[in-house]
């Protein structure tokens, strides 16, 4: 779904947050890194896309995936290593991909993405089709080198790339300033003369006037464009990994919670009655239990096709 | 050079690349070529003179010093469509972009389900010339091991025009090897477009007494050693790989199986290197034959000249382990 009004982006945002739900209650829900919390910044960065744009994010891509409109079912299988998954099952959660939908996808190398994308930006520039391609990767990926070489390369080659960093803050358990020397890391763009601009990532209708802003700038040629989106993670690093944060930290971070604060002000706006907002989540809710039903009747994918798609 | 013998010309080993690459360039119209001094400069060995000019600097793009941004840029151009040809001069190099190759190009059809793939050609220039412990090395057997990485090294004009084309109309990523001792040396190409394709190796020399399994610029060390062995009365055969993945085990197996003894020669190290491979996969199908396995001693190629010699195989060397191998228990 590409969400073109608030109802539509509070309903991404919910879907994120149940299929999440459901999936890390699971025994067999596997290594996954969660979205929660941060779904904003996926929504609100996919509601500035056209369809033929192409969205590449970090490992941590379900509510990407799921903002970009790929099918809840068919995620979740993903998720899960069934075959009826975009990838068959062999990508997970760490490489979901669905190009023809504008999901260029995941790649769990963190920094690992950001040439990527800005190859394929370099493709869509070659075939002069005006598409964009959008990178998400998180704070940690800001200390990797490629994040610099790709900033030098895209703004000389006036390439149609948009990078967005969601910040939340911490690389696993080191926190960002610990790890950054940068005041902001939107300022890492400063060198090249590309455009960038630091919001608040828990609030989706910014980050979507932000993207919007930048993503058509971008597509008019002015090259390169950084948003620094500053965000929470609501569980830990994945769902392997230790949380190391005091509980009162976490609570203030529940407070800012994106979903709750696009809801209150609907309802206070008169946007949204109480009602409608209750008929919304059982919908969502209708439509995880659908997605994760088509998922458990999907087969695993047979031994023989490790050997399959090699090259 | 160019000189036409018939429907043959003599060129250089640079201009056989150069003309399959402007071939491939003229065919499709959105494939790119990039690299650092690949533009008006012509390429580090003038391996791309003159396609700067032909193809204008949207399709010959030099780049900053940034391999790893370089081949992620590439990978990331051919997954989404483009063709690439991303050039790094010293084979060395290859190091800093072995993230977007190995973790990204290789991987991206499997991991994807077939929906991505990667039609994109990593050009590295392998080889010792006097250059010094980090401008020196041949690593071609560490990428031989990567699933979904093809590993292709010429040693001579036809194979290094013809495996340039084959790599070229690959649907995956292809890791082409070439050799700075290469590049000046010329040799016969025929003038119409042809291919030579993967996983094909050849019999540069036949001969009865030992088979030498080769590549790249060795393989004219290991035609020089057959010169001084069969002043002995020693008749070796010679196999060009041409290509490490997919590797031709027919050819060298039914070469090993008539001499009995197998000398693998690389220029980069013994061990795990590509002879490790060839001699353990052979014995696994033919069970124990004679094996020596040669390459550069485990040390820097440093680029002191006497240091540099010392430390790589030469055709004495060769010839003194083949003499060695066959007169054994004689």
């Amino acid at each position: 779904m590409i969400a073109s009004n608030d109802t539509d982006a509070l309903t991404a945002m919910l879907l994120a947050r149940g299929l999440e739900a459901v999936l890390s209650r699971r025994a067999d829900c596997g290594f996954q890194l969660l979205s929660g919390g941060q779904e904003a910044v996926a929504v609100g960065v996919a509601c500035a896309l056209l369809p033929k744009d192409q969205l590449l994010c970090s490992g941590r891509s379900i509510a990407p995936a799921l903002a970009r409109g790929l099918d809840p079912g068919s995620v979740m299988a993903e998720l899960i290593g069934r075959s009826s998954g975009p990838c068959l099952g062999r990508g997970g959660r760490g490489h979901l991909s669905q190009p023809s939908s504008g999901f260029f996808g995941a790649h769990a190398v963190v920094a690992g993405n950001l040439s990527i994308a800005a190859g394929v930006a370099l493709a869509m520039q070659a075939r002069g089709d005006g598409n964009i391609a959008v990178c998400l990767f998180g704070d940690g990926a800001c200390g990797a080198g490629a994040l610099h070489e790709t900033m030098n390369i895209a703004a000389l080659w006036r390439l149609p790339l948009l990078l967005v960093c969601d910040n939340n803050l911490y690389s696993v358990s080191t926190p960002r300033a610990a790890a950054l020397a940068p005041q902001r890391l939107s300022d890492l763009a400063a060198p090249f003369a590309i455009e960038a601009r630091t919001v608040d990532g828990m609030d989706v209708r910014v980050v979507r006037a932000a993207a919007l802003e930048l993503a058509t700038r971008v597509r008019r040629g002015a090259g390169p464009a950084f948003l620094e989106c500053i965000s929470r993670r609501f569980a830990s690093h994945s769902t392997s990994a230790r949380e190391t944060r005091q509980p009162q930290e976490l609570a203030a971070d529940r407070e800012l919670d994106p979903i709750t604060r696009l809801e209150n002000a609907l309802l206070s706006e008169g946007a949204l009655s109480a009602h409608a907002a209750q008929a919304l989540r059982e919908q969502v809710r209708a439509r995880v239990k659908a997605a994760c039903a088509f998922a458990e009747a999907s087969p695993l994918p047979v031994p023989h096709e490790a050997f399959a798609d090699v090259g | 050079m160019s000189v036409e013998v018939g429907n043959t010309s003599r060129v250089f080993f640079r201009e056989a690349i150069c003309r399959a690459v402007g071939e491939t360039l003229d065919a499709e119209p959105n494939a790119i070529l990039m690299g650092q001094d690949v533009g008006a400069f012509g390429g580090s060995y003038k391996e791309f003179y003159g396609l700067f000019e032909r193809f204008g600097p949207a399709r010959v793009r030099d780049t900053p010093v940034a391999e790893s941004a370089m081949v992620g840029l590439g990978v990331g151009a051919a997954a989404a469509g483009v063709r690439t040809l991303v050039s790094i001069t010293y084979m060395d190099f290859v190091l800093l972009a072995l993230d977007p190759l190995v973790n990204y190009a290789a991987k991206a059809r499997f991991k994807t389900g077939g929906q991505i793939r990667v039609p994109m050609v990593v050009k590295v220039t392998a080889g010792a010339k006097g250059q010094g412990v980090a401008h020196s090395q041949s690593l071609e057997s560490w990428l031989m091991s990567v699933p979904g990485l093809q590993v292709v090294a010429p040693s001579n004009v036809a194979d290094a025009y013809g495996l340039m084309r084959s790599a070229l109309q690959a649907d995956g990523p292809v890791v082409y090897v070439d050799h700075k001792r290469l590049f000046p040396t010329s040799g016969l190409l025929s003038t119409l477009p042809h291919e030579v394709p993967f996983g094909l190796a050849v019999v540069s020399r036949p001969g009865r007494n030992a088979t030498i399994v080769t590549h790249s610029y060795m393989v004219s060390v290991a035609l020089a050693a057959c010169e001084q062995l069969a002043v002995d009365g020693i008749d070796c055969e010679v196999i060009d790989l041409r290509s490490l993945a997919p590797l031709d085990l027919d050819t060298i197996c039914t070469s090993v199986s008539k001499t009995g003894v197998l000398v693998t020669l690389e220029e980069g190290q013994v061990v795990c290197g590509v002879g490790a491979e060839i001699a353990c996969r052979v014995q696994a199908r033919l069970g124990p034959v004679k094996v020596s396995r040669l390459g550069a001693v485990p040390a820097p190629v440093s680029s002191n000249p006497v240091l540099e010699a010392a430390s790589l195989p030469d055709a004495a060397r060769v010839a003194d382990a083949v003499r060695h191998l066959t007169t054994e228990g004689k």
